[in-house]
């Protein structure tokens, strides 16, 4: 097939080859899912590089071009995982065009569908973060924040908005962790996303009142997330 | 609790039966850990570092733990152990639920504001201490569900509330309290009693009320 006069320099030169970069990022990839495999299944203090070689199918060699040490891997797992959850639960909350409580549901049943989806990543980042050093713990401080400005909107539905505490978003924010991490640690993230309408009542409880956050939490069930 | 002012038991006939001088080792070695953890945390703890703090030999260490982790766990049970009979002991007979929820808040607060390097090997080693030791905690706090579910009683509407309606809040302010710690503000738990306390009664007698109760200067 001969490429058309004028297009020829922008054709690829014949198929794909893998490149350096892409195997670099399938290195990575099959790491950082040894890695979180093998720390939410045994913590991370058990977690050998041996481990996690041998389940990546990679040489120590590839180990080490990316990563320091295991630390180093289990903090860009958290890094790469917290991205990739804020990413999905905004994203749900953007796209979702209905008053502030639908986009809280949105976000809410985003972020219940991903952990429900990787257990093993959701039990390394909320389970095993806080015991895994403070650079690890900082990652979940970090993802409470990150949840927080999407709660926020709330107060302007409240009347007594004033009195709410600064804290409460991420106090907020904190207890649908935990509540996450509870069904993670029982070996339960087959029903974190039948927790939608119960953890939406929580989250907006405190600033549209318990009627409106029953009846929203009501619709969400309806739904069926 | 300060242990840690313990001095190394007498030499020679002091009288005590074997019982009581193992107990008081054990009680030593438990003292040891909170403050040797309190230093450099869990993680870089060495036995060597409880067994000097505590005054004994490590023959005696193992003599009373398997380990590390068994001799953190007594600690937490010890103090988890205090903070129930302060959370138990507050209030008076006559109060109703609501204030008794919020003395015995009060109480808790003002132990991790008094005790911060407790507060610590509580709050924040506690998750921090590997697994085994991080189920416990949850479990811990989880006991506490019993209590905030006589809010329950409080008003018909409450019964409707969902099943993980205490989960969560207890969850929620366990969090905010150990990332207070973690900040280094243990100190100031106590100022934020007005905000746990609206927070725990609100599903339970309704924002208004709970807000009367948690803030009565305001009121």
């Amino acid at each position: 097939m001969r490429a058309l006069p004028g297009k020829a320099s922008r054709q690829p030169p014949g198929p794909e080859p893998v490149s350096r970069a892409a195997s670099a990022d399938d290195q990575r990839r099959r790491i950082l899912e040894a890695t979180a495999d093998l720390v939410a299944e045994q913590g991370f203090a058990e977690t050998t590089i041996e481990q996690i070689v041998r389940q990546a199918k990679v040489g120590y060699a590839t180990f080490y071009k990316h990563y320091a040490d295991k630390e180093e891997a289990f903090l860009a797992l958290l890094d790469a995982a917290l991205e990739r959850t804020a990413y999905v639960v905004e994203e749900a909350y953007d796209r979702e065009d209905g008053p502030w409580p639908d986009k809280v549901g949105a976000g809410l049943g985003a972020l219940l569908k991903i952990a429900a989806e990787h257990p093993g990543v959701a039990r390394a980042c909320l389970v095993e973060a806080p015991t895994a050093g403070p650079e690890a713990a900082a990652r979940h401080e970090a993802m409470l924040k990150r949840f927080a400005p999407l709660l926020r909107p709330g107060r302007e539905l409240n009347p007594r908005a004033d009195k709410l505490p600064a804290s409460l978003e991420e106090t907020l924010a904190g207890g649908v962790l935990w509540v996450i991490n509870q069904r993670l640690m029982a070996g339960e993230a087959a029903k974190l996303r039948a927790l939608l309408p119960e953890a939406l009542e929580f989250l907006l409880r405190p600033y549209v009142g318990e009627e409106v956050a029953a009846r929203e939490a009501g619709g969400a069930e309806a739904i069926g997330g | 609790m300060a242990d840690g002012e313990l001095g190394p038991l007498p030499a020679g006939r002091h009288g005590f039966t074997r019982e009581q001088v193992a107990h008081n080792q054990r009680e030593r070695l438990i003292a040891g850990l909170a403050t040797a953890v309190a230093g450099k945390g869990y993680r870089a703890v060495t036995i060597t570092d409880i067994t000097k703090q505590a005054r004994v030999s490590r023959r005696v260490f193992y003599e009373n733990f398997e380990g590390k982790e068994e001799c953190f766990l007594a600690a937490f049970e010890v103090v988890v152990g205090h903070i129930q009979e302060l959370a138990m002991e507050a209030g008076g007979p006559s109060d109703s639920w609501p204030e008794r929820a919020v003395a015995s808040a009060a109480a808790v607060l003002r132990f991790f504001a008094e005790e911060p390097d407790l507060a610590r090997l509580c709050l924040v080693e506690s998750q921090a201490a590997g697994p085994v030791v991080a189920a416990r905690f949850h479990e811990t706090v989880s006991g506490v569900v019993p209590y905030l579910e006589q809010g329950r009683g409080e008003r018909p509407e409450a019964q409707n509330l969902p099943p993980t309606t205490e989960d969560s809040t207890l969850g929620a302010l366990v969090l905010l309290a150990s990332r207070k710690v973690v900040a280094g503000e243990a100190e100031q738990l106590e100022e934020v009693l007005p905000d746990f306390a609206e927070f725990i009664l609100a599903p339970y007698i309704g924002a208004e009320a709970a807000s009367r109760i948690a803030r009565p200067q305001a009121a």
